[in-house]
């Protein structure tokens, strides 16, 4: 018995995995060689982000969290780096940053270089630091909030903490005025909830991946967290701090990407209905 | 010398704990029945595919770990392994079990071989080879799952447990490979992807039920039904909320707050 | 080993401590402070070690596939352990600071690991595409709300079409939190129950035991 000749409707319903695939790879890669410039709105939870960060007072002590594996960089990175710029550029502000993801150290250089953390006239020891890697996710979270001596004695390099200026006077949670984290793993994002906002109140911004926003949500409705973003909306805090970089570059990629989705799902669906009314089982 | 602000989680955790234990006992003497879980029911059909086909099962905990919050999903995980283990010892199936945290491989061998044991059939498992710890780092364990997946081929791939974003790469290569696939997590950001591809669906509380609906064990049950009723009370907190803040009051608000 | 080691020891540590944390954060913050640190640093120290076994794991794993020349396996395992050794001397000789590591680091791991997440778009791709179909009326409900924040994550498209940016902002906000919100609770009450069968004895699965002879009805 020979086969029935595949109709269109039968074409575009299973259209090969290869196709999609290149569709994908081409509007991945032209919008990157060739920007279009679409318009980037900006919302209004990374307007409350910026916003919380524009209202610290000179001399404010905030803890960032670089708890992102190599996996996350290209979605969270250009985030961290703008916010690191609009932190670095008012007056003031010391920023010290752990990680709860063991790539964090490694990672936190990588976006210093890409920050270029020499325009902004800034000392390490003195205005910021690093004080390393520190396992045990919650269980860090909870001994740092306690105590960051008791902790850690070093900084990422191994150096003695002692001898950096910006740990003086800091060294438990109720030292710091807010609490930023960069996270591929719900357990930190989450983590942060139930070891710092719940027994310091901490403010708590959250920067996630995309998937993960829906998750987080109901702590931001709780009031547990300021502002919860994904690094794919880091176009938007760009334009705000005005330092343009990956983010807007890739603005226009999701929005291509987004429109090809979009464009295949209503393919598929005119072909399953095409096949359904021409008589055809799908 | 109670932390003000913590009175009430105090008094419902005591509660809840009271409660757990409670129905722990009670389930010794009188099991509580499950609804049908599809998904686990699907088991045994599921492996006597793979029978059919001669081809393996595969099975993962995802990235479980045993020192973090996402323990009782690995538990979860494992529970069902054990049960799906004997099935397979039963019919002659291979199962092979990829290892995301160290520390589970000799759990994992430990109830395997009790599963296999119990089967008759203690001497056809092969740790090295059914226990195969790949990597502790996501995207290297995801990679080496693909690569088992590409070389096994195996007939059905079973996931329960605390997935990342690893889950939709495991989801569409067994897919892509024709593999009938069962997959639980109660981590909700990677439900939809599983609901998305994969042939059945446990979804967040159905794999800590997975476990005990599997192994009919007391405990487990028991501890089940605990948590049941513990929804109950919060699901009677919300309603109660919901009328009183209605009615402009912030009575159960403030209790809270004690 | 004796029942008592094996087993009673262990649930007694296990209680002890859990005991310590829980009247710490809510009976006696103050006067239990220094101990829950000092348990908690310990935390640290142990999950740091787990690390190094993970480490011994892969080498006694994958020795044995190179040595048994397991067939497909072996030269990928060889490689393995090759990179886990360059690893581990220029992170102990240079330190896991330095430029060399950092290089090591960038132009090997970070690069496959950002591919590999990378895939997930291609991946989800085709989940869409083959997913996303009215068949009936819980798959159209899902198109529907699947087209609408698709098209809301697309900048453009929502700077065009304000309304998206609202119909997304009450479905995250309304069903999605609800359900978010229900799933949170039930994943707590399971982990308080985790805990309490730990703490009592009645889950023996961490010691690499199922529970026995614990049959009802």
């Amino acid at each position: 018995m020979t086969a029935k000749p595949k109709t269109i409707w039968d074409k575009l319903e299973d259209i090969p995995r290869e196709i999609l695939y290149g569709l994908l790879l081409v509007c991945i890669i032209v919008p990157m060689l060739f920007p279009i410039g679409f318009p980037v709105p900006i919302s209004a939870e990374v307007k409350r982000w910026y916003d919380t960060i524009e209202a610290l007072p000179a001399g404010s002590v905030v803890m960032v969290d670089f708890g992102y594996s190599g996996g996350g960089e290209p979605e969270l990175a250009p985030f961290a780096v703008a916010t690191y710029a609009q932190l670095f550029r008012k007056a003031d502000i010391k920023v010290v940053t752990m990680s709860t993801a063991s790539e964090g150290p490694l990672l936190w250089e990588k976006a210093m270089t890409e920050l270029n953390i020499a325009r902004f006239g800034k000392e390490y020891g003195k205005d910021y630091i690093h004080i390393g890697y520190i396992a045990g996710t919650e269980t860090a979270m909870a001994a740092v909030g306690k105590s960051i001596s008791a902790t850690t004695t070093t900084d990422y390099k191994g150096t003695p903490l002692s001898k950096y200026s910006i740990m003086q006077g800091v060294d438990s949670a109720e030292d710091f005025a807010l609490l930023i984290e960069y996270t591929t793993g719900g357990d930190q994002s989450e983590g942060w909830v139930r070891q710092w906002y719940t027994s310091y109140k901490t403010p708590y911004l959250c920067c996630v991946l995309a998937m993960m926003v829906p998750t987080m949500l109901p702590y931001q409705k709780a009031g547990q967290i300021v502002s919860v973003v994904s690094g794919a909306q880091a176009g938007q805090i760009e334009i705000l701090v005005k330092a343009p970089g990956r983010g807007v570059k890739s603005a226009d990629v999701i929005t291509v990407t987004h429109l090809l989705c979009i464009a295949l799902v209503v393919v598929g669906n005119i072909a399953y209905f095409g096949k359904k009314f021409s008589g055809g089982k799908s | 010398m109670l932390v003000a602000g913590r009175m009430f989680a105090l008094g419902m955790l005591i509660a809840i704990c009271v409660l757990i234990i409670v129905c722990m006992e009670l389930a010794k003497k009188n099991l509580p029945t499950f609804r049908k879980i599809a998904g686990l029911d699907a088991l045994p059909e599921m492996i006597g595919r793979a029978a059919e086909m001669g081809k393996p099962v595969h099975y993962t905990t995802g990235l479980g770990e045993l020192n973090t919050n996402m323990a009782s999903q690995l538990v979860a995980g494992l529970s069902v392994l054990s049960y799906v283990s004997e099935i397979c010892a039963k019919l002659g199936v291979r199962v092979i079990y990829t290892v995301y945290q160290s520390q589970v491989m000799p759990i994992a061998t430990e109830l395997m071989k009790e599963a296999y044991t119990r089967a008759g059939k203690a001497d056809e498992f092969d740790a090295d080879d059914q226990v195969r710890y790949m990597s502790g780092e996501q995207f290297a364990y995801a990679s080496a799952v693909q690569g088992v997946a590409e070389r096994e081929r195996p007939a059905a791939n079973i996931m329960i447990g605390p997935f990342y974003a690893e889950s939709m790469l495991f989801a569409e290569t067994f897919y892509r490979i024709g593999s009938i696939q069962l997959a639980g997590t109660a981590r909700g950001y990677q439900i939809p992807f599983f609901a998305v591809v994969c042939d059945y669906l446990l979804i967040a509380e159905e794999i800590y039920a997975a476990g005990a609906y599997v192994s009919k064990d007391a405990v487990l049950t028991g501890s089940i039904r605990g948590q049941d009723v513990g929804k109950f009370i919060a699901l009677i907190l919300m309603l109660v909320g919901v009328i009183l803040t209605l009615a402009g009051s912030n009575a159960l608000i403030n209790v809270m707050k004690l | 080993m004796s029942i008592i080691m094996k087993k009673s020891v262990p649930i007694a540590l296990v209680f002890i401590t859990a005991v310590i944390f829980l009247l710490e954060y809510f009976v006696l913050p103050t006067e239990l402070k220094s101990t829950v640190t000092m348990l908690q640093n310990w935390g640290i120290i142990l999950t740091a070690f787990t690390l190094g076994f993970g480490a011994v794991n892969m080498f006694v794993f994958h020795g044995k596939q190179v040595s048994r020349r397991a067939k497909g396996q072996w030269p990928y395992s060889l490689w393995l352990l090759i990179i886990l050794v360059l690893f581990t001397l220029v992170g102990v000789i240079m330190g896991a600071t330095s430029t060399q590591y950092s290089w090591l680091y960038n132009s090997s791991y970070f690069a496959l690991s950002a591919t590999v997440y990378s895939s997930l778009g291609f991946y989800m791709t085709s989940g869409i595409y083959r997913a996303l179909r009215a068949k009936n009326a819980e798959s159209a409900l899902l198109l529907i709300v699947g087209v609408i924040v698709l098209a809301r994550n697309a900048p453009a498209l929502a700077a065009q079409f304000p309304i998206l940016v609202n119909m997304d902002s009450w479905l995250s906000s309304v069903p999605t939190t609800s359900a978010q919100r229900g799933i949170m609770i039930g994943a707590a009450l399971g982990a308080i129950a985790l805990g309490l069968r730990t703490m009592i004895g009645r889950e023996t699965g961490f010691l690499g035991q199922t529970t026995e002879g614990e049959k009802g009805g």
